[in-house]
C-alpha cells in the first residue's frame, strides 16, 4: 500500500505590507512557516522591516488522516498582487489583516478586499492586528474606514497571541459553515 | 482607543466618514508645522472650529461655553464663525490629526448648523485620481443606495450631476456601466461616488452568494473547527 495523499484545504491570509500575516501564520502552523522572503529595497519598506515576503509564505495543520488545512499568506506589497491571482483559486475562505496602529494601510486592504470579492468571493473576515500596541484603532473604526457592512464580521487581534488567531480562523470557519 | 493618523494618507473625508457613523462627540486636532485647529464635534457633525497656539490650550476647556467665552464669541456667532474657519481648515492637506472622544461638555441648545454630509461632498469634488482609487479602485464594482439615502442627499447638497448618477445606482449597474449610461467623466463619477459612500448614501453591494472553493462537508467542518480549538 503506497502512502495516500492528504487532501489540500486552503485558507488565505491577505493584508498590506506589515499588517502581521507570517506572524498571524507562524503562531498557529505545525511547522516552521515556509517562507519566501526577500531583502526590502524601498527606503520607506526598510523603516518597518529588513524582510518581506514575495511569492507567499505557508503554514499547515494536520486535520486528520486525509486532510491538511494550509494557510497561505499572500506578499503584501501590491506588486507581488498577480499572486493573489494565483492563491485565491480554490480557497476555503479569507482572512483580511489590518495594522490597526496604520491607518495609511487601511485603503490599501479595502483595495485587497474589492480585489478577492470581485474574483473569489469566498467568505471573509476582518483580523485588526497589533491591538496591544499604542495607537491601535478601534475595530469598528476600522470597519466604517473599510467601508464595511454591519454583517461582515471585524475581529480585534494580536497575531503573536495563539488564542487571538484562532479566535479569527474559528469565526472564519463560522462564516463559511453558513454557506454549506 | 485611537483616532489618528496623518492627513496625507487619511484625508478629512475619510476622518469625517468614520465621525459621522456613530455620530461622535470630541475634539478632532489637527495640526502641522504652522496652524494648529480644534475642531469640535457634536453628534458627528461640526459644532465650531479653533485655530490654538498650543494644543495643550484645547485640553484645558471642559465645558464648551468656557470655549466661546474665551474666543470671545456668542452661540449667535457660531455659524458665521464656522463659515469663515471651515476653508481654513479644510485647506490643511499635510499634518497630524487625532480625535479625542468625548471630552467636551454641550449646552443642551447648541445644535450643529452645517451638516457634515455637504463638507464631505464638497471636498470629495476636489479628491485627485489616487484618492479615489483608495475607494473605488475597481470599474466592476456595484453599489446600492442605503435605507436613508434620500434624507443623506437632501444633507449633502448634491449637485445635478450627482443627483443624475445616484439615479443610475441600483445594486445592478457597475461602475463602468454608470459611466456610459449616464455620460459622465470617470473621475467625476468616481469622486461622486467616494462621497456617496463616505455620507452614507450608498454602500457596496452585498454578496448574497459567497462561494467555498473546497467540497466541504459539515463533518470534516467540524473536524477542523476541533482542530483548531485544540492548537
Amino acid at each position: 500500500m503506497g502512502d495516500k495523499v492528504q487532501k489540500q484545504i486552503k485558507i488565505v491570509v491577505a493584508g498590506p505590507y506589515a499588517a502581521g500575516k507570517t506572524q498571524f501564520i507562524n503562531t498557529v502552523s505545525e511547522i516552521q512557516t515556509v517562507k519566501t522572503e526577500a531583502r526590502t529595497t524601498k527606503a520607506d519598506e526598510k523603516e518597518v522591516k529588513s524582510h518581506t515576503t514575495v511569492a507567499m509564505d505557508f503554514g499547515k495543520i494536520t486535520i486528520d488522516d486525509e486532510h491538511v488545512l494550509y494557510l497561505f499568506g499572500t506578499p503584501g506589497q501590491s506588486r507581488f498582487d498577480f499572486m493573489w491571482d494565483i492563491l485565491g483559486k480554490g480557497m476555503l475562505g479569507l482572512v483580511v489583516l489590518v495594522d490597526s496602529t496604520d491607518p495609511s494601510t487601511f485603503h490599501e486592504a479595502r483595495k485587497i478586499i474589492n480585489f478577492f470579492e470581485s474574483r473569489y468571493p469566498a467568505p471573509f473576515v476582518v483580523g485588526c492586528n497589533k491591538q496591544d500596541l499604542e495607537g491601535a484603532w478601534d475595530p469598528e473604526d476600522i470597519r466604517t474606514a473599510l467601508d464595511l457592512d454591519e454583517d461582515v464580521k471585524v475581529l480585534p487581534l494580536v497575531a503573536l497571541d495563539k488564542e487571538s488567531v484562532k479566535n479569527v480562523l474559528l469565526t472564519l470557519l463560522e462564516e463559511i459553515a453558513k454557506y454549506i | 482607543m485611537a483616532i489618528a493618523g496623518n492627513l496625507e494618507v487619511f484625508n478629512f473625508i475619510d476622518i469625517f466618514q468614520i465621525l459621522r457613523k456613530d455620530k461622535k462627540d470630541g475634539i478632532l486636532v489637527v495640526e502641522n508645522e504652522n496652524r494648529k485647529f480644534a475642531v469640535y464635534f457634536k453628534e458627528g457633525n461640526i459644532l465650531y472650529i479653533r485655530e490654538v497656539a498650543k494644543v495643550f490650550y484645547i485640553y484645558l476647556d471642559v465645558d464648551f461655553d468656557q470655549v466661546l467665552e474665551k474666543e470671545g464669541i456668542s452661540k449667535e456667532d457660531l455659524y458665521r464663525v464656522l463659515v469663515a474657519k471651515l476653508p481654513l481648515l479644510l485647506a490643511v492637506k499635510k499634518g497630524k490629526f487625532s480625535f479625542t472622544p468625548g471630552f467636551i461638555r454641550y449646552p443642551a441648545d447648541i445644535e450643529p448648523i452645517i451638516p457634515i454630509e455637504k463638507i464631505i461632498m464638497y471636498l470629495s469634488r476636489q479628491l485627485s485620481q489616487d484618492e479615489v482609487e483608495r475607494k473605488i479602485s475597481d470599474l466592476n464594482l456595484v453599489f446600492e443606495k442605503n435605507k436613508d439615502w434620500r434624507i443623506l442627499a437632501e444633507k449633502a447638497h448634491l449637485t445635478d450631476t450627482e443627483k443624475k448618477i445616484l439615479d443610475y445606482i441600483d445594486g445592478n449597474r457597475t461602475v463602468k456601466q454608470i459611466m456610459e449610461e449616464a455620460k459622465v467623466k470617470q473621475l467625476t463619477l468616481e469622486r461622486a461616488l467616494y462621497g456617496f459612500l463616505a455620507t452614507g448614501i450608498i454602500s457596496r453591494k452585498k454578496k448574497v452568494k459567497r462561494k467555498v472553493g473546497f467540497n466541504l462537508t459539515k463533518n470534516l467542518l467540524r473536524k477542523i473547527v476541533e482542530r483548531i480549538k485544540g492548537l
